[in-house]
Order: structure tokens, then sequence, then C-alpha cells
């Protein structure tokens, strides 16, 4: 779930520390988050106020011009949208694609402060959509050979290439899914199924189709890609999904369906199990109940939660809940008073008194 | 539909009341030992025939008798992919729970989804028309636990799926 949020909580906690900490002392911190995204921040001793933030993403294509640092409208994107407290370091630090000096001192309220640090940890999903939008623009823009281009590799997560490709009026993108489990595969094929079958009611949404073998725009790639268990599931992106804002919303979802795929699979399989578990109960206290003696059991069971009820009944502050409920019955019935009826008042509309349980009556 | 599966459920019922007749017997081989003979199966003499009753081709019941223990087999029905994963998944969850049914055999035997050993040490911790009526009532909730369950997953997918969809709008 954390994939979907987009920012990294390991980042924001350490730039959070960082600027509540009273005395500033030097900082070295390397880590890598979800298999393949490297972070590594820095503040020197020499320099305390300035935060040094380098960022290293996976190559999202083979055909990437500068496979050692980010492209040029990629860093002209982060320039624009950090421009209040970042400043980009050319080059970047050794093994990183991109380093950034980082200056909160400029943010004076609290409110800036925080939006800055979750734009820091969000930086990895500006990167991978700015080049995913890149490559769908090419794309758009490419000439149609035989009434499609060539499809395009992309590999965001390990191991989980998905392709791209022009078709007349829109943009494909197929999706070869593979799970280690046959009921993995089982669960997940009735949820493409589902996507795929609701495509008409939601005809703003890209056309979703699934076919559990390769589809004919693929035939040529190498056997490795296409083999698959779970088939393939295809998208078609028309201009409107990619028009302005639209396109940073849609460049994610599509960079995250197959782990968003995963994740339903997971819950599903908690959801049985838990299911599962209820039942379980519930047939267990049925062959209790057949054991010789079993019912008498759960009778002294049950009469036990009843004490506990009845222990609370007495308790004053429910006598004097009750005895308010009661005054406020009186007084409804009572608002309009006419002469002569109180008597009828009397005889009918009296409230009744709630029984005391376990109160014995007094003597006179 | 409904009726079917009450005269199966009834003659089920019917051929374990009159098959749960059993005994203590000690084993005949082994001094001081005493074991379910229809596990065994060693001597012919205290093997009774056992009974098939099939609902149909993928629903049957087994049901063996010794002179000391009894042997239920059951094939649960199974339309689909998913009611076969689901069935699986199940009823294996079960059977590695066994201690908490004591009845349960934790492996099923061959050509069947779940078995239950009865030994006369249970009849008489329980009461014997209180056990067949579990038997009986065990039945009915696999299917139905399996159908819930089944709607229930194509359900959770078919919210999921507008869910993911609505993003795009």
């Amino acid at each position: 779930m954390a994939y979907f949020n987009g920012g990294s909580r390991a980042v924001v906690d350490i730039l959070s520390k960082l600027r509540n900490v009273e005395k500033p002392v030097p900082v070295d911190h390397s880590f890598c988050e979800l298999g393949s995204i490297r972070y590594h921040i820095q503040v020197l001793e020499s320099d305390q106020e300035n935060i040094f933030f380098s960022i290293s993403t996976p190559r999202l294509s083979q055909d990437e011009p500068n496979p050692n640092g980010l492209a040029d409208f990629i860093l002209q994107d982060i320039k624009t949208k950090y421009l209040n407290f970042a400043d980009i370091i050319q080059p970047p630090k050794e093994g990183y694609k991109l380093t950034l000096k980082l200056n909160f001192s400029k943010l004076t309220r609290t409110k800036d402060h925080t939006k800055a640090i979750n734009m820091v940890s969000s930086l990895h999903v500006a990167i991978l959509n700015s080049q995913l939008k890149d490559t769908l623009k090419n794309v758009w823009m490419g000439d149609i050979i035989q009434g499609s281009t060539m499809p395009i590799k992309l590999v965001n997560h390990k191991q989980e290439p998905f392709f791209v490709l022009r078709a007349p009026k829109k943009i494909t993108v197929i999706f070869p899914m593979r799970f280690k489990d046959e009921s993995d595969v089982i669960l997940a094929t009735s949820f493409f199924q589902e996507l795929a079958d609701l495509g008409s009611k939601f005809p703003k949404a890209p056309h979703c189709e699934w076919s559990p073998i390769p589809p004919q725009e693929l035939r040529g790639e190498h056997f490795e890609n296409l083999s698959t268990n779970g088939g393939f599931v295809s998208f078609g992106i028309f201009k409107r999904h990619v028009k302005g804002k639209k396109a940073d919303k849609t460049a994610w979802i599509l960079l995250n369906f197959q782990q968003y795929v995963r994740y339903h699979v997971k819950c599903t399989k908690g959801f049985i199990q838990r299911r599962m578990r209820y039942r379980l109960e519930v047939l267990s206290e049925e062959i209790e109940q057949a054991r010789i003696g079993g019912e008498a059991k759960i009778r002294k069971e049950s009469t036990k939660q009843r004490k506990t009820w009845l222990r609370f009944s007495n308790s004053k502050k429910m006598k004097r809940g009750i005895k308010a409920f009661a005054d406020q019955i009186k007084r409804l019935r009572l608002r309009i008073k006419i002469r002569g009826l109180g008597r009828l008042h009397r005889y009918f509309f009296h409230v009744p008194k709630f029984p005391a349980l376990g109160w014995h009556a007094k003597l006179d | 539909m409904a009726n079917t599966i009450r005269l199966y459920l009834t003659c089920i019922r019917n051929t374990l009341e009159a098959a749960m007749c059993l005994q203590n017997f000690p084993c005949q081989e082994v001094e001081r030992h005493n074991k379910p003979e229809v596990e065994l199966n060693t001597s012919p003499g205290l093997i009774m025939n056992p009974v098939l009753i099939c609902r149909n081709e993928a629903e049957k019941c087994l049901i063996e008798t010794s002179i000391n223990s009894i042997r239920i087999s059951m094939k649960v029905k199974q339309a689909d992919e998913l009611e076969n994963i689901l069935a699986k998944k199940f009823l294996r969850f079960l059977s590695m729970r066994a201690e908490a049914f004591q009845v349960l055999r934790r492996k099923p035997v061959q050509g069947y989804d779940i078995s239950f050993l009865i030994t006369n040490y249970h009849c008489e911790e329980m009461h014997k028309h209180k056990l067949i009526d579990f038997i009986v009532q065990f039945m009915e909730d696999i299917d139905k636990e399996i159908s819930e369950l089944k709607l229930s997953v194509n359900t959770r997918g078919r919210l999921v799926a507008t869910e993911f969809l609505k993003q795009f709008i």
C-alpha cells in the first residue's frame, strides 16, 4: 500500500527529525526502498544549513539517452516545482541520478515546511511520471507503421515489464501478468474479467481487455517477455487521459497497475482467511454441543454473561439515565394542559415506572 | 435443487444411524493396543461393506464401517476453477486444524476432499444423534460457505475494478 501513496515515509521521518533537532549534527544516511529506489541524505559539518539529498530511480526504458543521469526536460520539471527550497547540483553524487541542495530556512510557516518535505519524499514519483509522460508523448507523435508503432518495453519494477505502442487514435499499454501461485492466477483472472466487463459502465475510462494469449501487437517479442500465467491486460489510452493535469495521474496509475493487482489478490486472500476462521469457530461450537455435558458448559457461559449485564444495569449511572428519560417523557406528554383533563391524564397517560432489577420494596 | 440435496442428506443420515454401532475392540495383532480397524483394514471379518452415496458425478459420500470405527469421506461440488481453489483452501484449512473437531481426519482419503474418523471413544463422549447432526450440518455448511465465498470474491473484484476505473474520470 505504501507504493500507491507515492511519498517515502522514511524520507519524511528523516527530514522532519533534521528540522526539529535543537543542535544541528552531521548526518549521512543511505537507504534503499521498494527494491530499486536508492536515497542518500547528508548534512555536512561545515554547512549545516543545507541538506544534500540524492536519489537514484530504476531505468524505465532501455532507450534512455542518459542512463547515468536524468534527461533535461525532467531536470527542468523538477527545477520549476522545487524552486522555493531546492537547487540542483551538477554533476550528481556518484552512483545517483540526481542531487538536490535543500534549504528550508526560507520557509517560515510550518505548513509550507511540511508541504516541502512531502514534495521531496515524492521525488521518485515525479521522475517516473515525467519519464512515462515523455514516452507516451513520443509514442503519440511517432509514425504509424502498418497500423501501429513497434512496442516499447518499459520496466518499472524488477522482472515486470510492460509495453507501450501506438494504435490509430490511441496508445495501447499492455501488461503481461505473472503470479507465483495458481490460486493467485485464478483470483486475478476473475478481477481482470470484471475490469473488462465494466468498460461499458465507464465510457470515459480507458478501454480494458484481457486475453490469456499474447495480443497480436506483441507477436515478435522475446519468448521470456511473453511467457505468463496471468494473461495480458491491455488499456487503450486516449488523448483525453493524458491532457493537462490528468497526465500525471494516468502515468502514476499505469506505473502501479501490477502492484495494485497484487495488493488486491493479497487482500482477497486475507478476506478468505478471515471467513474461514469464523466458520471454523462456528463449527467448533457445534461439535462442543454434541459432547455429553457440552450443553451445560455453554449454558454456564451464557449465564455468566447475563450476570455481568445485570451487574451493569444496577449501577447508579444507569438509574440516573432511566430517571432522566422518564422525566422527559412526562414533560412531553403533559405540555398541553387542558382543564378537566387532568383526571384523564392520570388514568390513561401515566408513565410506567421502570422495574428495579434486584431492588427490594420498602416496608412502611 | 433443494429437494435433491435434502434426499441426499437424508440418505446419508439414515446410513450413519444404521452404521454407527461401535464398540470397544482391542487390536487382535498387537497386545494392549486399540486401533481403529477401518484404518488398518487387516481382518476382513471386522470390516463391513462400504456404502457409496452419490448425488451426482461430482458429489459423493463414502461410508466405511468396522467394529470399532467408522470413516466418512466426502467429495464436495466444484463447478469451476474458482470454486475448486476455494474448496481446496477451505477444506485444507479445516483439516490442518483437525484437533478442534476431534472427529476430523488430517488427511482426506484419496479421491475425496475431506474425511471423518469416528471411533467408539467418540461415541462414548458424545451423543450419537448429535454427532450425526453435526456431520450432516457440516456438509450443508461447506456447500453454503463455498458459494458465499465465491459470491464475495466476485463482488469484491467488481468493487475494486469500479474504484480503479473511477480514478480516470
